[in-house]
């Protein structure tokens, strides 16, 4: 994989230096954060729709968040601090699906349950990563924050590239069954769906997505990159084709302009900040289109 | 080509037959549904009434083996394959807004491994589009579920439960919100699916439907309270106080009244 990253690298910039394309293009990250950017933009978007659909929002902040101390048990362990790979998956994983365990099996509802899980992963997320990044980079916890494109590695594009195929290979043919699974549980039981292993397995996805995205997006930005595509392309349309379709596009559209618009004007914003302002314009857009065009009112409830 | 579609797949007698074996049921501490006996024969409507709260839905899903019951239940077919169930649930419970049109719901619940945003292939095109006929569905289906009226989206959800070509439906309170010209053509198709067999339990309210279509009735408020042929059941209450009634005799000698029950189900087939 990674002769085919160096070849698609060593190409464009040989055309950046021609003038065919702009001159930001003769950095080898710029390229690596481009690639990302084709990759988890469209990744993102379309996943972004289940979780609104499935009113999972909040968790995958949760997981973000988790993620800190995926960090910083990483460090202590003595993985490497750019790429704890290891840590940050097991810990993730095993956050989420016990999220999802403690769901099956208490009364509170599962925003209130998230809630409790979110601010307890953020309080020793960020107490433990202050207390390593101390020892070892104090700016660690700004990198795993609002991630750093800049240092995109093969590695992190190896690991984001595997997680996208196994995020497809569940996600397209369980699509149908994750919805029905939390549209009417009772009715996807009668229809042989497995509700509880679909949520599961849905937890799981948005898991490794959430970690495999942090590097570019970092751990607060990851869920709004999730929702806010989602939720424009929800103001302008009435079917589900067009709602995953723009979903795309728009998140693969923010994640481009957001890493390109800071380097062309030399705006020292991190890529995580820009993307997401990117997505939010994009929201701000599709709201007014709805507000100012008479097909998209609907009776107030 | 819709009708023929849906008389193709239609043979005759196909459905289960349903025993409760001292079906029981607990949540949370709760004693929800105990001692139930009963018998529901095969190709026969099924009404099931009883108060609110009574545990009519819950009944329905232990049956359908999603409560964790206790007791036995037992479905019997005569043929070897296992019973195709078609279930109406009592409300879709979702974000009025979604944008999720009359196709892509009908994608989402039929379509397989297809996700809903490629499309419908051919062949669920075609079944979709006859189970829609079948119910009365005159709307676009490119329309969002959420703006639809009340007694379309019951249609919707109805036209769901005909794919596959159930040989037991399931249907709870079907008659929710639905307007008076689908409250007929319901009746017709119910009417018609019986008679090809089709073994169907319906939670119902209004009695005089009951009275004209049903086989036999039980009314459930924890355990049975009666069961038996409508005329037998509801001809000697007047409705208003029937489940006054019932909720008196089932506290009161529920043992007795299972026994009786038992015995209404012989003389009654």
């Amino acid at each position: 994989m990674n002769d085919l990253y160096e070849w698609i690298r060593v190409s464009l910039q040989s055309a950046a230096q021609d003038g065919a394309l702009p001159l930001a293009f003769q950095y080898g990250f710029v390229i690596n954060a481009l690639l990302c950017a084709f990759l988890i933009g469209p990744l993102l978007g379309g996943v972004g729709t289940m979780v609104v659909t499935k009113r999972m929002a909040f968790f995958s902040q949760s997981i973000g968040n988790a993620a800190m101390t995926g960090v910083a048990i990483g460090v202590l362990l003595g993985e490497s601090y750019t790429e704890p790979y290891v840590s940050m998956f097991g810990f993730c994983i095993l956050f989420g699906l016990l999220l999802n365990f403690t769901k099956n099996r208490t009364q509170l509802s599962s925003d209130t349950l998230i809630g409790v899980f979110l601010s307890v992963s953020l309080a020793v997320g960020a107490s433990l990563l202050l207390f390593v990044s101390a020892r070892v980079n104090t700016h660690i916890l700004e990198a795993v924050l609002f991630g750093s494109v800049l240092t995109v590695s093969d590695t992190d594009m190896n690991v984001l590239l595997a997680v996208s195929v196994l995020v497809l290979a569940m996600g397209i043919p369980l699509f149908n069954q994750m919805l029905l699974a939390s549209l009417n549980p009772s009715l996807a039981r009668v229809r042989g769906v497995k509700v509880d292993l679909m949520e599961y397995i849905f937890v799981f996805m948005i898991t490794l997505l959430t970690v495999a995205c942090l590097k570019i997006v970092g751990a607060v930005l990851v869920e709004a990159l999730l929702l806010i595509p989602a939720a424009a392309a929800r103001n302008v349309t009435s079917s589900m084709r067009g709602f995953v379709l723009l979903s795309m596009l728009f998140s693969t559209l923010s994640c481009i302009a957001g890493v390109l618009i800071p380097m062309q004007y030399d705006l020292p914003l991190p890529s995580g900040g820009a993307i997401i302002m990117v997505a939010a314009c994009i929201f701000i857009l599709t709201t007014l289109i709805r507000v100012t065009f008479a097909r998209f009112r609907e009776a107030r409830a | 080509m819709t009708q023929s579609a849906a008389k193709q797949t239609a043979p005759t007698s196909r459905g289960p037959s349903i025993h409760c074996i001292d079906l029981g049921l607990q949540l949370g501490g709760v004693e929800i549904l105990r001692a139930i006996n009963l018998k529901l024969e095969a190709g026969k409507i099924h009404c099931i009434i009883g108060p609110n709260g009574g545990g009519k839905t819950c009944f329905i899903r232990s049956l359908l083996g999603q409560m964790p019951h206790t007791g036995m239940v037992e479905t019997i077919s005569l043929q070897d394959d296992e019973p195709v169930i078609g279930y109406l649930p009592q409300l879709l419970d979702f974000d009025k807004t979604l944008p999720v049109t009359v196709s892509d719901f009908m994608a989402i619940v039929c379509n397989g491994l297809r996700p809903a945003f490629a499309g419908l292939g051919q062949q669920p095109r075609q079944l979709i589009a006859a189970a829609l006929e079948r119910v009365g569905f005159v709307a676009n289906v490119n329309t969002r579920l959420g703006s639809l009226s009340g007694g379309e989206r019951q249609r919707v959800l109805f036209a769901q439960a005909l794919i596959p070509e159930p040989s037991l439906l399931v249907l709870d309170e079907p008659m929710n919100n639905m307007d008076q010209a689908g409250e007929k053509r319901y009746l017709e198709l119910i009417k018609n699916l019986a008679a090809d067999g089709v073994t169907i339990l319906w939670i119902a309210h209004d009695l005089n439907q009951v009275r004209q279509y049903a086989d036999t009735v039980t009314c459930i408020n924890q355990t049975v309270v009666f069961h038996g042929s409508p005329a037998e059941c509801l001809d000697q209450l007047n409705t208003g106080d029937l489940f006054h009634l019932a909720t008196k005799r089932a506290i009161t000698k529920d043992s007795d009244v299972t026994t009786t029950s038992g015995s209404t189900v012989g003389e009654s087939t």
